[in-house]
């Protein structure tokens, strides 16, 4: 391997290495080297006066001490964890159409049903989409959902992106069993790119399930670079879900993004819980007449962690729907930073957008800060936005306590609750069942056992939560804007 | 031998506001008290400040039940050891399912009052017995019957979309259910219509009996009609100013609060 790759520290050198490396044809060395150039020349973003800070922290994290790719070992055994984990995968191995795995650099292993292949349903590493299906490679990455000079960390991820996974479904293919990709991190000092370039033709649907995690000891941190695009074609459907369940010596940056031709609907699932650091944006581009999109959005922060999330529903076609729901529990000292925005470009009459974020403080020194952000240039327009942070309510403590609960106890179930509302949307019942026993778990300061967990689910499943009865909206809070043609 | 609940010239105070001022009651197991008196009185205050709500701080005086002094007690070691409170207000909690809490609630306080986790320095909760769901769900439909409560109700969020006559009713399901030996009820009677009030009285009086001590708190005679009381306490400016028997809350029906206002006191703000 050349002497570039083999070091620490990002370098044109090192670009030009790797492009070189993987054998890649003269435009996509010259689109990393534009990348790279804009990298070089673009300043972090730092967030503004006065917020938590955390994106001032990100800036000053040791990139040039990370190895900017790591080859992969040679026999293509998986670590025991890797093995593991993929065993307890979101998705199991009979529920699943697809399987893509990387790990660090490399994608190590693609799987596909033999049905979906002669469907025309192309999977593969973004490495043979470059060779294979070049031109659309060329057309839609880094190009219009997340594009390279979108800010500082995507150029960097343009200019030094590997492994990376590439899903086509042809036009009218419907895929009912989820594809699961699974991206691993298990070296320190390590930054790892994850691209995901999703293209779904018209009418087509697929369910695809991201999973985020990390295998290695130590302090010596490492960097996850992760950028999610999805292209939805007329009438065209995906729900992409995601878990970030990193180590705590992971830092990551993540930009997500789709691109909505008319009728097309993409739903985002997204749970955050690990790494140290996550700087997640994501954003729906309702371009397309009558798209629309829908956020899921659940966080537990606890420790020294730090979260920036930024959503944004840009709303530019006729009657485009949007729905954004947050719900996050902060512990400890941990810091979360929630940036909604909500954007109806001039001309985009009917639409209809809703933005909510609810924040549980858990601790006296934790902080979370929220601003819902609304920008309207058109006049037929139903929107509105609201975020909340408190903490646990005494009164509510108290009711419980008064039935009989200790005061622990009464305190898990209202978190439990207070998440339930936006666990019933998620339709992916592993993941609801993951978050759940993971509430439980940091509820418990980690002492959760198996006969606790078996006893807490019994207790979600003896009768359930009617969706219906739920009230997740609390709008004496809320800020309503409806504006309608006279 | 019955237990006893007793308040022994009870000050308490809100956000150093005195609201108690020396309230003096024995309520015992097998009684029915009815407490009457005008907003702002301080009835809540009382019914909370036994329950153990932190929220309300006590300045002097002594509350017994069964024989030991509570007043440094939790809330819910209180429940376990067969307090209740029926709420004036009660509090709506979205995301959990009327059911679980329920079930939750009846085996904490079949447990007993030995607080769970205290000997447990690892701050775990001590493992507890479980009420199979299948047990716990026929007595629920039991209880449910009795107070003709929709079956849809357990699938519901504490209290949350309740109407105000449903609340009302949910809270004497819960007494029902976790049967304690005394139980104060905060005005369960304002907001329940008049075939409610009926079915909410009818299952009190089920639950009538030796077993059971009441202290309910009402503006109203009607209730008094249908849960007969055996004693009547008035309150004013936080202090118990009358007792007497039934016939009192009739005398008080007639002729209003104004004549037993003691010497003294400021006209209350909000009558
Ligand atoms: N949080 C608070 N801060 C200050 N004063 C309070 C607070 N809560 C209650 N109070 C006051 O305490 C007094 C007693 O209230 P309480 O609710 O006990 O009366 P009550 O007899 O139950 O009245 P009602 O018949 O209207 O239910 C009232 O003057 C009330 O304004
Ligand atoms: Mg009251």
């Amino acid at each position: 391997m050349t002497e570039a790759l083999a070091t620490t520290g990002f370098s044109r050198e090192a670009v030009i290495a790797l492009s070189r490396r993987k054998g890649e044809p003269e435009w996509m060395l010259q689109k990393r080297l534009q990348a790279w150039e804009i990298y070089e020349q673009t300043p972090a973003p730092l967030g503004r006066r006065g917020d938590l800070g955390t994106l001032q922290r990100l800036a000053r994290f040791h990139f040039q001490e990370l190895y900017p790719y790591l080859p992969a070992d040679g026999n293509g055994a998986l670590p025991a964890p890797i093995e593991e984990g993929l065993r307890d995968a979101l998705v199991g191995a009979s529920e699943r159409s697809g399987l893509v795995l990387q790990r660090n650099s490399s994608v190590v292993r693609v799987e596909l049903s033999e049905e979906l292949r002669s469907r025309g349903v192309i999977l593969t590493d973004l490495d043979t989409a470059v060779r294979e299906h070049g031109d659309l490679v060329q057309r839609y990455f880094m190009t219009q959902a997340v594009p390279l000079a979108t800010d500082k960390y995507t150029a960097l991820h343009a200019a030094f992106w590997s492994g990376g996974i590439f899903l086509y479904i042809p036009s009218g293919v419907e895929i009912e069993e989820p594809i699961l990709a699974q991206i691993w991190l298990d070296a320190p000092a390590a930054a790892a790119f994850a691209h995901t370039l999703i293209i779904a033709d018209e009418l087509s649907s697929a369910r695809y399930v991201e999973e985020y995690a990390s295998a290695f000891e130590g302090e010596q941190p490492s960097l996850l670079s992760a950028v999610v695009e999805v292209f939805t074609k007329n009438g065209a459907r995906i729900e992409y879900t995601s878990l970030q369940d990193l180590g705590r010596n992971v830092w990551s940056v993540m930009h997500k993004n789709s691109i909505h031709e008319a009728d097309s609907s993409v739903s985002w699932v997204m749970a955050d819980l690990g790494s140290r650091l996550t700087f997640s944006n994501i954003g729906s581009n309702l371009i397309g007449n009558g798209s629309a999109t829908e956020l899921v959005g659940v966080f537990f922060s606890d420790q020294d962690q730090r979260f920036v999330i930024k959503s944004l529903s840009n709303h530019v076609g006729l009657s485009t729907n949007a729905e954004t729901l947050v719900h996050g529990a902060l512990a400890d000292e941990s810091r979360v930073e929630f940036d909604g925005m909500i954007r109806v470009q001039p001309g985009a009459q009917q639409t209809a957008s809703f933005l909510s974020e609810h924040n549980l403080l858990l601790s006296k020194h934790c902080r979370a800060e929220a601003i819902p952000g609304l920008e309207i240039g058109a006049n037929e327009v139903s929107a509105s936005h609201g975020a909340t942070t408190g903490q646990v309510d005494e009164e509510q403590l108290f009711y419980l306590m008064a039935r009989g609960l200790p005061r622990d106890e009464a305190e898990r179930i209202i978190v439990q609750g207070f998440f339930e509302p936006v666990l019933q949307r998620i339709t992916l019942d592993s993941l609801r069942t993951r978050l759940r026993r993971n509430i439980v778990r940091r509820m418990r300061g980690g002492h959760e056992s198996e006969a606790d967990w078996i006893e807490a689910q019994e207790r979600w499943e003896i009768e359930g939560v009617d969706e219906g009865a739920v009230s997740f909206d609390r709008p004496s809070e809320e800020e309503e804007i409806r504006l309608l043609p006279e | 031998m019955a237990s006893e609940l007793v308040i022994k010239n009870l000050h308490a105070s809100i956000e150093g506001k005195p609201i108690l001022r020396g309230v003096d009651l024995v309520v015992r197991q097998g009684e029915v008290h009815a407490l009457m008196g005008p907003n702002g009185s301080g009835k809540s205050t009382l019914a909370n400040v036994i329950m153990g709500n932190p929220k309300y701080e006590v300045t002097d005086g002594e509350i017994w039940f069964k024989g030991e002094n509570i007043l440094e007690y939790s809330p819910d070691r209180r429940a376990r050891m067969g307090l209740f409170l029926a709420f004036q207000y009660p509090m709506a909690i979205p995301g959990v399912s009327v059911a679980n809490f329920l079930r939750r609630a009846l085996e904490a306080v079949r447990e007993g009052p030995r607080p769970v986790g205290e000997e447990n320095p690892s701050g775990r909760p001590a493992p507890r017995k479980t009420i199979p769901p299948s047990e716990f769900r026929n007595l629920l439909r039991e209880k449910m019957k009795l107070l003709k409560v929709d079956n849809s109700f357990i699938n519901r969020s504490i209290n949350d979309g309740f109407s105000g006559g449903e609340k009302k009713r949910a809270e004497i399901l819960q007494m029902a259910l976790l049967e304690p030996e005394i139980a104060m009820m905060d005005e369960t009677d304002s907001g329940l219509d008049i075939d409610a009030l009926k079915i909410v009285s009818d299952s009190v009086n089920a639950l009538r009996g030796p077993k059971l001590g009441l202290l309910v708190i009402t503006h109203y005679q009607r209730i008094l009609n249908y849960i007969v009381p055996d004693f009547v306490h008035v309150m004013f400016d936080g202090r118990i100013v009358r007792s007497g028997g039934k016939e009192l809350a009739l005398e008080l029906e007639e002729k209003g609060y104004e004549w037993l206002r003691p010497e003294g006191s400021e006209v209350a703000v909000n009558d």
